[in-house]
């Protein structure tokens, strides 16, 4: 264990110096990235000076589930994003098997191979974000309550790697399986509103086949008195070790198909 | 010209393989469409019109809009990636010009996905989900009108940045930039008319109202008669102003590359 978060700590001093290497497009990642999140606000905040609430909602309470969603990313973006290369980086080029022969995790060497910049911008827009809306919620910020934030984002951050994971890892048997994955991912559009909103079909399936529901709208739910989700939203932790425990399992599974056909 | 159609022809055949991403883009623009949806339809569970917008009217725009703006961008990537990997210097050789063999690859492009995506998941829209034609057939003409001329400066803007590769060599973020700015200040998220009065005023002098806004707003009736010509004689300034930049870009970086060219 110990020998690895030294390793890890060697990997991120050298994804440092690539990153200061080209200072622009540091700056111009972060930078666009903050742009990008701050539209979906500022697009929250157009319709909200029409309206007052959204199906129950007031625009702070949407303004929090937005920022859980945004911060618990960034923990994705910046530490797992290259779950997104697997395909046409990896196992295309012939460039995964070295990371077979090194006497380290695969996965672990995996990850730890690209630190993403672009996504602090994210996680800046999401702390401003959640220190913006927390507070005009009915809720006393104490000890306990930011304790429990900062688990859910955590676990939060942790479905969408797990979820990613799960599906970058159908490569080993499709070469690239990138299509399914940016698909996928694109179902946590639904989660930055709240589910309430959606169909019930559509609840049930972010509830509990692609968990996205866990990485924004419960954890706040939680948070916001007479939601009627707070018990649901206390399984955000367990839901993330879960589907993290089965991605790595069907990881697992897919490096041993892989090996065996490369042989 | 005959050269152009058949990059055109060879670019839909190239897109026609690509089928994974084909329905993984498919698929995705449909779950944008049920998010959409539900969204809007939560917004108006308890009012019937938003700034003399009903609920069918603002679906009706946000959906076209949607689709509008899918076909104002996506050439530019293509030249970024020239320039990027520095094969410029190889196609600036061969007998065409190259900005006229991209765009018309990306006419082939947008022809065939207009014929997968677009149609197939636009008449879903109307079915479905309140989705409504035009008021009069006059506005459903100039509605067309007025979106290639969207889709022309959407075109230009978009390689006028990808130019801007020659000198800052790596796009991505630039190009994260761009998409987030036109989709706002485009009205391609929701119908500039909801905004705060300053930030209506900005836009009317930004090219970026004219690639989305003015088409739909023509399409779901916010501008008629004398306001709706007005504004796509902007659109014509627009897209002469911009096809005029884009040359003069273009002239400054080829003597950027003949000088590293040596």
């Amino acid at each position: 264990m110990i020998r690895y978060m030294k390793l890890y700590y060697l990997f991120c001093k050298q994804n440092l110096k690539v990153m200061m290497e080209y200072r622009m497009d540091f700056l111009l990642g972060v930078l666009s990235v903050m742009l990008q999140q701050f539209a979906g606000i500022f697009f929250v905040k157009i319709v909200f000076d029409h309206i007052h609430e959204l199906n129950g909602w007031t625009f702070y309470e949407i303004l929090f589930i937005y920022g859980i969603a945004a911060t618990g990313r960034s923990i994705h973006h910046i530490f797992f994003d290259n779950l997104w290369t697997l395909g046409w980086q990896y196992i295309r080029p012939g460039k995964f098997d070295r990371l077979l022969i090194r006497p380290i995790n695969p996965l672990f060497h995996f990850i730890a191979d690209r630190l993403q910049q672009d996504g602090f911008g994210q996680l800046f827009i999401g702390i401003i974000v959640l220190g913006t809306a927390m507070p005009h919620l009915d809720i006393s910020w104490g000890f306990m309550e930011y304790f429990i934030l900062v688990i859910m984002i955590i676990a939060s951050g942790f479905i969408f790697v797990a979820v990613n994971l799960f599906f970058a890892t159908l490569s080993f048997w499709m070469v690239d399986s990138l299509p399914i994955v940016w698909t996928i991912f694109n179902l946590s559009d639904f989660a930055r509103y709240p589910l309430t909103i959606y169909h019930k079909g559509i609840q049930h399936l972010l509830t509990w086949i692609i968990p996205y529901g866990f990485t924004a709208f419960y954890p706040a739910a939680y948070f916001i008195k007479g939601s009627g989700f707070e018990n649901l939203a206390l399984l955000t932790p367990v839901i993330a070790i879960v589907s993290c425990a089965l991605a790595y399992w069907f990881w697992n599974r897919g490096l041993k198909a892989f090996t065996s056909t490369g042989s | 010209m005959r050269k152009y159609i058949e990059f055109a022809r060879v670019q839909m055949q190239v897109h026609a393989a690509y089928s994974a991403w084909f329905w993984a883009n498919t698929f995705s623009v449909l779950l944008r469409m049920f998010v959409i949806y539900f969204f809007w339809r939560a917004v108006y569970s308890n009012r019937s019109e938003i700034e003399s917008l009903s609920f069918d009217g603002m679906i009706t725009y946000i959906i076209i809009a949607m689709f509008l703006q899918m076909f104002v961008s996506g050439v530019g990537r293509e030249l970024a990636h020239t320039i990027k990997d520095g094969n410029v210097a190889i196609e600036l050789m061969r007998p065409y010009h190259l900005i006229t063999r991209l765009i018309a690859m990306d006419i082939g492009d947008k022809v065939i996905y207009f014929i997968r995506g677009a149609l197939p998941l636009g008449i879903l829209a109307f079915v479905f989900m309140d989705v409504t034609l035009p008021a009069t057939w006059q506005s459903g003409i100039l509605f067309l009108l007025s979106a290639l001329m969207g889709i022309w400066i959407g075109t230009f803007f978009d390689l006028l940045i990808a130019i801007l590769a020659f000198w800052t060599i790596n796009l991505w973020g630039l190009e994260v930039m761009k998409e987030a700015v036109v989709s706002f200040f485009s009205g391609a998220l929701v119908p500039l008319i909801l905004f705060p009065e300053w930030f209506q005023t900005v836009s009317l002098f930004l090219p970026f109202q004219a690639m989305v806004y003015v088409p739909v707003a023509i399409y779901t009736g916010i501008l008629t008669g004398t306001e709706a010509w007005l504004a796509v004689g902007s659109q014509i300034i627009w897209a002469v102003l911009l096809f005029g930049l884009l040359r003069v870009l273009w002239s400054v970086a080829m003597k950027k590359v003949t000088i590293f060219g040596g």
